[in-house]
């Protein structure tokens, strides 16, 4: 009784909305999902057993939920807004405020899992919280069947990216990372490039990212003042370890901290190291190391260098990795002309056996002009979020879907596990040795725990 | 005077007095000018209450006969150690009042006022040991060094390293070939700050608001020296010991650091002036190095060696470890990589260790050394010059590790992202960013020359 009020209370909102789509009678794809996810609570159900695709037609909108909305997620809605945004959810009531108004007529929540409970019409969410509650929204949303769009990193450790990864598979629901950088042109002509030969061989690529994020470097502040009444902090510290209120961590500071964000590397490697996945067709690294300008318990450092070394792939050499952050870079190459800027706040350097390239273009300028183009055999996108948009309603999958997004996450966030064990790395004299496809450090067991959080009483995944 | 015969302090006194401010070469007062090695030399000890007083110590075989500190509160333990050793606060009337007693002058004050004093003391015709780095300006490291060579006396930089075993068998393992010819060196230190519970001292920072009271034990006037005179901020923000972050008084970690570290590939690979310097660096301000930076120097080929590039990195930035090294050996915070055609050096050692033990011991070449500050005391009693004279080393070394700061200054990072810093020896000057060069040198504060 009570479900099938909660199906036509659904049903009647959207009819409300859209009179074509009919009446309460009409059970669509999504009252159903709704039922068969309340039934089986918290059991995956792949979508194909939900019948047909499962995708909402191409001609038909979505309906589409966001999760954390005050900052990138007000970003994220805009490009999905020849939608149907139904609701919008953030725990943080005075930052979301703008956002709100901006969709009157969605549904307003605080607590993800009250709106995902409650209300059924909602066909995809946009998760676009802190870090640290990535991975539990996600799963959550999955888990219901829903599409998700996922903001970068996909999660704050690397066991859920791999949860996260698996149960979307799983589920064949559609999902796409926000690291919409990989929809680019750009990112295209790196790999055409380098299958082309352009460099030769490479074995060396420098990227380097001097966003400011957040404070880093310090301790955790004393004081604890009262938390606002526009704030539910319970909910914004979800699975984290409870710890009194303060400004410093939000909104948008929570990148610094630990427990909640995954530093420069977690805010900006999954955008930037996707097209050197790509092109270099990287996988697992074979070990990590890492210095920093300082490291603690709390915050990200200042400023650090990671270096991954990759093994050979089909094709290609070993190849070492190196990432820069709080503005330190990488020597100037000769090649580059002088007078031409190097330093663009984010970049990558590749260096190969024949020359290099400066994010996507050859240096020095001449070789590029001179150079004869490769085909484009890699198809072009209709845009990043469009993508997700069109693999919602049947279309192929997104092309940073997370069968993508988890395992370049989960490398991204072995340089963050490198990091964290820097002081024991130096006393004992090791690199980090990674078994990627088993998530385990195999030479300092006692890195393992930051593969893994552990949750705050009351929350799983 | 007390003593009858003319002794040459008296004398360099007498002349000293006479000649002002000129510098009088050694040999036109006579003789070799240096005290015989039977005799005690009298020595005075310029900031004194921390690396200076440590200094002192391995000079007691001397007499300690003057001490000068402007923090009589932080001199007070060097004091008790030399109760018979006249106090001064400031330098000036110290050489004014014991010129004919003092030999030579130890100086171990910030990095600002090292300059000043040192060529007080060589117009003086005094013997100087001055701490690293020898200046605080590429400029007056110059200056300094001609100085030195032209008064003749016994100088000596206070990188005590370049005197030890490790130097020696570094430079004889590189000539020997052990390693080819090297094209890469990478040194690394984790100064200014380890981590946020460790710190040596604070870069990144903006200068404090207000200011607090003096304490009367301080010359705060005479601290500031030649810098710009600002409010004097307790809590430890300048001083003793911190200075070192801030642009107006200290070199940053390159500069504490570098005349140490640098020291060993100068000698190996005989290096000189550099033809290009570039840098990175975390957030940077005008008050106080960043906690983080690399640098980059490019050498020009020299005779049969080839070109050199020296990779500085502080902060705990480090260079990557290299697959010779075996797993479990530590990676030290502080450290030198040397890559050579042929192979690889940390310090002073091959890597891997079985690649050293199969190597063994280089054919001895180089001088044993009877100790860094042994080597001043043998100088300035007419043996040879000591092996981080001003002159002939120090100098350049100091000048060469100066630039990387200027490469890191804030004014001139949007330009360097499009160029580095070309040098040229002869013309002494940036070539390609003309505003580089205010950076050589510095102003003084009126009433401040050098």
């Amino acid at each position: 009784m009570n479900k099938a009020t909660r199906i036509g209370k659904g049903a009647s909102q959207r009819s409300a909305r859209n009179d074509s789509i009919g009446t309460s009678n009409h059970i669509s794809r999504r009252d159903l999902v709704g039922t068969l996810a309340s039934l089986a609570a918290l059991t995956i159900v792949p979508r194909h057993v939900l019948g047909g695709a499962g995708h909402t037609p191409p001609s038909e909108k979505l309906n589409i939920a966001g999760i954390g909305i005050g900052g990138r997620g007000q970003g994220d809605l805009h490009e999905c807004n020849s939608e149907n945004i139904v609701a919008l959810c953030d725990v943080d009531e005075a930052y979301a405020g703008k956002v709100f108004d901006t969709y009157p007529k969605a549904r307003k929540w605080t607590d993800y899992r009250k709106m995902l409970d409650e209300q059924r019409d909602i066909d995809a969410v946009i998760i676009a919280t802190p870090d640290h509650t990535h991975a539990v929204i996600s799963m959550a949303a999955i888990k219901r069947g829903k599409h998700v769009y996922c903001e970068k990193p996909l999660a704050h450790s690397i066991w859920e990216c791999r949860q996260v990864a698996e149960a979307a598979r799983e589920a064949g629901v559609a999902t796409q990372l926000g690291n919409q950088g990989q929809a680019s042109e750009e990112n295209r002509l790196v790999s055409e490039f380098i299958w082309d030969g352009a460099i030769g061989p490479v074995h060396e690529v420098h990227a380097w990212s001097n966003r400011y994020i957040s404070p880093r470097g310090i301790g955790r502040p004393k004081e604890t003042p009262p938390v606002p009444k526009t704030l539910n902090w319970d909910l914004w510290l979800g699975p984290a370890k409870q710890r009194p209120y303060h400004p410093c961590y939000l909104p948008f500071s929570w990148r610094g901290w630990w427990d909640f964000g995954t530093g420069v590397l977690g805010d900006i490697g999954c955008h930037q190291l996707d097209p050197v996945f790509r092109a270099l067709k990287l996988g697992y690294p074979t070990t990590v190391e890492a210095c920093s300008s300082g490291v603690n318990d709390e915050t990200a450092p200042l400023s650090s260098i990671v270096r991954f070394q990759f093994p050979a792939r089909a094709g290609m050499p070993p190849l070492t990795l190196s990432w820069y952050d709080g503005a330190l870079m990488p020597e100037r190459p000769d090649e580059l002309e002088e007078g031409r800027k190097f330093g663009n706040p984010d970049d990558n350097l590749f260096i190969g056996e024949k020359g290099k390239m400066l994010g996507h273009r050859l240096i020095p300028e001449p070789k590029m002009k001179a150079y004869d183009r490769p085909a484009k055999s890699i198809p072009r996108s209709p845009g990043h979020h469009k993508e997700w948009l069109n693999a919602c309603k049947g279309g192929p999958p997104a092309r940073a879907n997370f069968d993508w997004a988890g395992p370049l996450t989960e490398v991204v966030l072995m340089g963050n596990v490198a990091l964290r064990m820097e002081k024991q790395l130096y006393e004992k004299g090791l690199k980090l040795r990674m078994d990627g496809p088993n998530m385990r450090v195999t030479n300092l067991p006692e890195a393992n725990r930051y593969i893994r959080d552990e949750y705050r009483d009351g929350w799983t995944l | 005077m007390k003593d009858k015969t003319l002794s040459r302090r008296d004398f360099m006194g007498a002349a000293a007095a006479i000649g002002a401010f000129t510098v009088v070469p050694r040999h036109v007062l006579g003789g070799a000018g240096h005290t015989p090695p039977s005799e005690k030399i009298n020595i005075a000890g310029v900031g004194i209450g921390g690396q200076g007083g440590s200094d002192l110590r391995q000079l007691e075989s001397q007499n300690i006969v003057a001490l000068c500190d402007v923090d009589w509160r932080h001199a007070a333990r060097c004091f008790d150690r030399y109760p018979n050793a006249k106090k001064y606060k400031d330098f000036r009337e110290m050489l004014d009042k014991e010129d004919k007693n003092i030999d030579g002058v130890v100086v171990a004050t910030p990095d600002h006022l090292h300059a000043i004093i040192s060529m007080a003391a060589i117009k003086r015709g005094k013997h100087v040991y001055c701490e690293k780095p020898l200046t605080h300006t590429v400029r007056e490291a110059k200056l300094l060094a001609e100085a030195a060579r032209e008064a003749g006396v016994a100088t000596q930089m206070g990188n005590q390293g370049q005197a030890s075993e490790q130097t020696r068998l570094l430079c004889e393992t590189i000539w020997d070939g052990a390693i080819g010819q090297v094209r890469e060196v990478h040194i690394w230190t984790d100064r200014p700050l380890n981590g946020i519970n460790k710190w040596y001292w604070p870069q990144g920072v903006d200068r404090p608001q207000g200011q607090d009271p003096i304490p009367d034990t301080l010359d705060w006037d005479l601290w500031i020296g030649p810098a710009p005179m600002r409010p004097y901020v307790g809590k430890r923000t300048y001083n003793p010991f911190v200075w070192r972050g801030w642009w107006d008084f200290g070199t940053g970690a390159l500069g504490d650091i570098g005349c140490h570290s640098m020291d060993a590939v100068f000698r190996a690979l005989k290096l000189g002036y550099p033809t290009s310097v570039e840098a990175c660096c975390t957030l940077v301000n005008d008050e106080t190095y960043p906690v983080a930076s690399r640098v980059t120097y490019e050498f020009p080929a020299r005779g049969d060696l080839a070109p050199v590039t020296l990779h500085w990195y502080d902060g705990g930035m480090k260079p990557p470890r290299p697959a010779e090294l075996e797993d479990g050996r530590m990676w030290d915070t502080n450290g030198k990589l040397y890559i050579g055609d042929k192979g690889k050096i940390i310090d002073y050692r091959l890597i891997p260790e079985p690649r050293q033990r199969e190597y063994g011991k280089p054919p001895q070449k180089v001088e044993r050394s009877p100790g860094h500050y042994n080597e001043w005391v043998i100088a300035f009693k007419g043996g040879k010059p000591a092996g981080s004279n001003f002159p002939d080393h120090a100098g350049l070394l100091a000048q060469v590790v100066l630039m990387g700061n200027i490469a890191l200054r804030p004014a001139l990072k949007n330009k360097m992202l499009s160029t580095k810093l070309y040098f040229d020896a002869e013309q002494f000057k940036f070539t390609n960013l003309p505003e580089a060069n205010q950076y050589l040198t510095k102003e003084y504060r009126e009433g401040w020359t050098l």
